[in-house]
């Protein structure tokens, strides 16, 4: 008895060691940091359900070109410092590409020691631009900039609204400054025509003075970039200085709340641009990931960088195939100049540009409809 | 011409809330001599007990109509009334003889527990008023000068709130007892006056008028949020001095002025810069009448 114990914990030992070689050598180990615990858990935990997702379906097809694909998920807690400790810890695991983290803060550290190491580097959400202004040749992010969404308001402005005269207002924030400067350079670049550019003070509550101001500019659209609160109480004021002109948010307006603000009768009608919600992307990877995962997890994906965060799961895989390497180096290389048109579940991934910024844009353009609800609008640019 | 007469009627709206609200700080200053931090946010409980009253009327199944700002408004006033007699019992009475800091420290506590009470029972996020509690609606004054029906009901009643407390002031016994608490304490004491009745009175009065105030920001706004105490607040208290702190008309002629000087500035220069070019003229007032603009007649004080 004493005897056939030691000989199958003998066994169990020896082909632990045994398999423990072969994965090894035989898996792919890719990263994945993000906040699974505090403020921002939510889409940490968002992340690791997507890429879990992803890398079972790509395991149970066989791995990547013959390998399969180990995950190693770390916490960073949204923190700078943590961040920088659980790139180590991946670091030192010899992974080959990490995906994360979920806030800027957290990116910034994080990239630093990838970039040192040698490892291919994706963020599916942070947006800070100093990120991609490194010269990091290894760091990629599946986000867009802000300045995308003034593109594609400035595109929606000119081209589905024909607006010909336009007011810009922002709220003096990092934010909403940076994309009413966007917003602005790319409506100047198509000719359009800037009547009124200012901003409020998103502290007070009183905003007649300045709709006066505007009135007397006489614009045919406004583009507001600031945040819901304000945004509420402009519509709400607009009527009562005489003002009747076509209103446009930006993504900081795409809450409930707006309605509740304004007031139905003010806020029908009212335009926004933003990031699709999950459940609107209609391309065919999309209605594929996104049945998957309500499937797998009994809801829909937690935001618009769960899905991100998918796709740049997808990118590396995809990079993997096409360069039948796992060498960081050659992936990078491939991303940068041979990656084009890859049909991303948050859109067609257009490719990369030099500092590793994503090409194109996904952001439509939102209507306030009668019952106070956001909808895709029918027209886009 | 038109774009003037719109301005001027923006700044006389939010310049009658102003002075609304700066009553209570002027009265309380003109009898105590103490600057009531507690006011600004006695006017956010107004707002936030309006909503209550209107939750109350959804919540009981009455007709939902703008009838039922009417007993709200007296409601408010009186709680938010008994807020302010609470506040100067507790916190100011006892430190009457400790001198002029300590009162202060205790008027900028009774500020943030007000503010931390009003977060925690009604959570961070904005509130907003029911659509029905307001009177929609705009019409044209003259040309393309237009101006909605809440924002003359609201000057109509600030203006109308100040007109009393003006005349009760001036014509009553017990004004008259006020304006002499206001000249010196001992003296009236000498002339058969309750000094601390009148003191109470005055912390009965002025949250009275600025809960009604709050209140009426926030039907005519529609939303606010707990740091409505603050920045109204203070705009109110800058108001008040520039006035002549301690004078009833001059809070109004303050309020009034910095109303329509922020409306121009917004209106005429920029938006962004329109509370630098309010508080430089401010400033250069000040600099000429340090007193305030009618505070120098010291019969007339409060």
């Amino acid at each position: 008895m004493k005897h056939l114990v030691l000989f199958l914990s003998l066994c169990l030992i020896g082909g632990l060691l045994l398999s423990g070689c072969v994965a090894a050598g035989g898996t792919i180990k890719i990263g994945l940091q993000g906040p699974m615990t505090g403020d921002y858990a939510l889409e940490g935990q968002g992340f690791e359900k997507a890429v879990k997702l992803l890398v079972e379906q790509t395991n149970a097809a066989g791995g990547i070109n013959g390998q399969k694909v180990e995950l190693l998920v770390e916490d960073d807690k949204g923190d700078p410092k943590e961040a920088s400790l659980v790139a180590d810890r991946l670091a030192a695991k010899k992974i080959i590409a990490v995906i994360g983290a979920y806030n800027s803060s957290a990116t910034e550290p994080a990239s630093a020691i990838y970039n040192r190491e040698g490892i291919l580097h994706i963020t599916p959400s942070s947006t800070a631009t100093r990120l991609t202004q490194k010269g990091y040749q290894n760091f990629f992010r599946t986000a867009f900039l802000d300045d995308r969404q003034g593109l594609f308001a400035a595109e929606f402005m000119t081209k589905v609204l024909n607006a010909k005269a336009i007011a810009l207002l922002h709220d003096n924030s990092t934010y909403a400054q940076g994309l009413a400067e966007w917003t602005k350079k790319y409506l100047e670049e198509r000719k359009a025509n800037v009547v009124f550019y200012d901003a409020i003070n998103p502290k007070d509550t009183d905003f007649t003075a300045t709709l006066t101001k505007i009135k007397a500019a006489n614009p045919d659209v406004i583009y507001f970039t600031g945040y819901y609160a304000q945004g509420g109480l402009l519509l709400k004021q607009a009527p009562q200085v005489g003002l009747k002109v076509q209103w446009i948010g930006g993504n900081a307006m795409n809450n409930p709340d707006l309605i509740k603000i304004a007031g139905i009768e003010n806020a029908k009608g009212v335009y926004v641009t933003t990031e699709p919600l999950p459940g609107d992307l209609d391309y065919p990877e999309a209605k594929k990931f996104i049945a998957d995962y309500k499937a797998k997890y009994g809801s829909e994906p937690e935001s618009v960088w769960t899905v991100m965060a998918a796709d740049a799961y997808r990118v590396i895989e995809q990079a993997i195939k096409a360069t039948k390497s796992t060498d960081p180096k050659k992936l990078a290389e491939y991303l940068h100049k041979d990656f084009k048109n890859f049909p991303g579940i948050t859109g067609p991934i257009l490719g990369f540009d030099e500092k590793g910024d994503r090409l194109g844009t996904i952001h439509k353009a939102y209507v306030i409809n009668e019952k106070g609800e956001f909808v895709p609008n029918p027209k886009q640019p | 011409m038109e774009l003037l007469v719109q301005n001027l009627i923006n700044g006389l709206t939010v310049g009658a809330f102003y002075a609304l609200v700066a009553l209570g700080y002027t009265m309380v200053y003109g009898v105590l001599k103490l600057i009531n931090f507690a006011h600004g946010d006695l006017f956010m409980w107004g707002a936030y007990l309006g909503w209550v009253g209107l939750s109350l009327v959804m919540l009981l199944g009455l007709p939902p109509g703008v009838w039922a700002l009417v007993p709200i408004i007296v409601l408010v006033m009186v709680t938010v009334a008994l807020f302010g007699a609470l506040i100067e019992r507790t916190a100011y009475r006892p430190l009457r003889s400790a001198g002029r800091l300590p009162p202060i420290v205790s008027a900028l506590g009774a500020a943030f527990i007000l503010e931390s009470l009003a977060r925690n029972l009604f959570g961070a996020s904005y509130k907003t008023y029911p659509g029905w509690a307001e009177v929609a609606g705009s019409f044209t004054v003259v040309g393309s000068v237009t101006m909605g029906l809440m924002q003359v009901i609201a000057l109509v009643m600030s203006l109308l709130l100040m007109a009393v407390l003006y005349a009760f002031v001036n014509y009553t016994q017990v004004g008259t007892a006020m304006r002499a608490v206001s000249l010196d304490h001992d003296t009236s004491r000498l002339m058969g006056i309750d000094v601390n009745r009148i003191i109470t009175l005055v912390f009965l009065i002025g949250p009275a008028l600025g809960g009604a105030a709050g209140l009426m920001v926030a039907v005519r706004y529609g939303s606010f949020d707990f740091t409505l105490g603050w920045t109204f607040g203070l705009k109110a208290f800058i108001a008040a001095i520039l006035g002549g702190i301690g004078n009833i008309p001059g809070a109004m002629l303050g309020g009034m002025i910095l109303g329509i000087v922020e409306s121009l500035g917004a209106g005429y220069i920029s938006p962004q810069w329109k509370d630098v070019i309010a508080y430089v003229l401010l400033v250069l007032i000040l600099l000429v009448r340090p007193t305030g603009l009618l505070g120098e007649r010291v019969a007339e004080k409060l």
